[in-house]
């Protein structure tokens, strides 16, 4: 019974590993579409939204089952703990994508003010978070997670610095602020996803030594 | 652990003839705490908890090291009074035991053996410990009737019952409940709940989840040896050491 319950345990945190993949890949095309006012791309990521809230259904309830029908402990236990929390962080990652997408759609038809600021970056900065803490919970590689405190500094300090250059040319130039309102949002959203980065970081840590931690 | 000890063991050996089956066992039994011994069969978790009353003196070949010590005191120094251990440390075994007599004769039997005559205490005693033990409003109306009558979950709470009667400190369970229906099972579970504010209880199981509800502290024992044992919240959810982890989900065992 116990094989059983390890083979199955498994194969959720595989599938929990590619339904983050989902959510993230949603984020990153998402702001790859902004970027090159790609309106198709930003299509097909608003029209994944349904699958990665199928996916979330189905492995919240496969969570569930396991706890009713094994009564899992010890690591078990913590295993599935964390995997509640990355199908929620993923969730909420894959839907920030959705809204990002939907503001390309808005913006469009003008031209992009400085380049879309340092929103680029900040989301390569994002998506490396996303992709480390994805790693470290299909690995049990906590070293990876190490430094997601400095990490989280840096992706606040950009988000501040695209408000101030936001305001800055909002008030040389009132018709650019619907476009700089949208990468205020925007970075702001990415700030968030980091912070389910950070979210999924700290339960991997709690799901390898039993240990609760906290990442400002 | 935290709390008082109520019974500890220090360096405890244990042999059946050749075969070494505790090994060098320390621990502290906390008092009016339930501590849950776990382990895989074969582990030594009944042996030592039949050293705690001192019954394994009634097998031979028995040879034992190391030091008991209940309420500080050396259980197998010279003099000690068996009997009046065996009392103040009661135990309840894995099929339930009552005596083929009626039920008001099972629960009285131990206080008449330490010489209570008087009918009316004896009369209270059987009925503070049936209440105690979750039984009588049950069998208030049959009490003459035989315990061999009762149902299986009774017929254990009989016997918790014919324990509490001569005023233990300390209960030992030996898998109290691995005899009956899950119903009975958690009227067991309940009442254990209930005897922790008055008494110590130890009890081996090898149901963990049975471990993880009833005990406040649970030891882990592996080929004799104690490898692990505190609070059970933190031997459940994360265990120090790594064979606790593999036996409690299930790799091994």
């Amino acid at each position: 019974m116990a094989e059983k319950f390890h083979t199955e345990l498994k194969h959720l945190r595989k599938e929990t590993v590619a339904m983050a993949q989902f959510g993230r890949s949603m984020l990153k095309d998402s702001v790859d579409a902004l970027v090159r006012q790609d309106e198709q791309l930003a299509g097909s990521v608003v029209a994944r939204k349904g699958d990665i809230h199928l996916r979330e259904v189905e492995l919240e309830e496969r969570c569930y089952q396991l706890i009713a029908l094994y009564q899992p402990m010890a690591k078990d236990m913590r295993v599935i703990a964390c995997t509640l929390k990355v199908i929620t962080a993923s969730m909420r990652i894959g839907r920030y994508g959705k809204v990002i997408a939907n503001i390309v759609r808005e913006i469009a038809v003008k031209p992009h003010i400085s380049h879309t600021m340092s929103i680029p970056h900040m989301a390569e900065l994002v998506v490396e978070m996303i992709d480390d803490a994805i790693t470290a919970y299909e690995t049990d590689s906590i070293e990876l997670i190490a430094d997601f405190s400095t990490r989280d500094d840096t992706i606040d300090a950009l988000r501040h610095s695209i408000f101030r250059e936001g305001i800055t040319h909002m008030m040389e130039d009132p018709r650019t602020i619907t476009r700089c309102t949208h990468y205020i949002m925007v970075a702001r959203y990415l700030e968030r996803c980091a912070d389910h980065a950070c979210k999924i970081a700290e339960n991997v840590q709690y799901m390898d030594t039993g240990e609760r931690i906290e990442i400002h | 652990m935290s709390g008082d000890g109520i019974i500890s063991t220090t360096d405890l050996n244990l042999w059946y003839r050749e075969k070494h089956a505790l090994q060098s066992v320390s621990m502290r039994i906390p008092k009016n705490k339930v501590t849950a011994l776990i382990g895989p069969s074969g582990c030594g978790k009944s042996t030592l908890l039949r050293c705690f009353n001192r019954l394994n003196d009634l097998i031979d070949h028995v040879k034992i090291t190391g030091k008991i010590t209940f309420d500080d005191h050396e259980i197998h120094a010279p003099g000690t009074d068996v009997v009046l251990l065996r009392k103040k440390i009661g135990m309840v075994f894995q099929k339930p035991n009552p005596f083929p007599k009626s039920i008001y004769e099972n629960v009285s039997y131990g206080p008449r053996v330490h010489g209570v005559r008087d009918r009316e205490t004896l009369d209270r005693i059987v009925e503070e410990s049936l209440r105690h033990a979750a039984l009588w409003d049950e069998v208030k109306d049959r009490i003459s009737d035989s315990a061999l009558g009762l149902s299986g979950g009774q017929q254990q709470r009989l016997c918790i019952a014919r324990t509490l009667a001569v005023g233990p400190e300390v209960i030992l369970m030996d898998e109290p409940c691995s005899a009956l229906d899950p119903i009975a099972t958690a009227k067991i579970e309940n009442l254990i709940e209930k005897l922790r504010e008055e008494y110590t209880v130890i009890i081996v199981t090898h149901n963990m989840q049975q471990a993880a509800r009833v005990s406040d502290y649970t030891g882990f024992m592996y080929l004799g040896k104690l490898i692990e044992c505190g609070k059970t919240v933190q031997i459940f959810e994360h265990p120090a050491e790594e064979l606790t982890e593999n036996y409690i989900t299930g790799r091994f065992g």
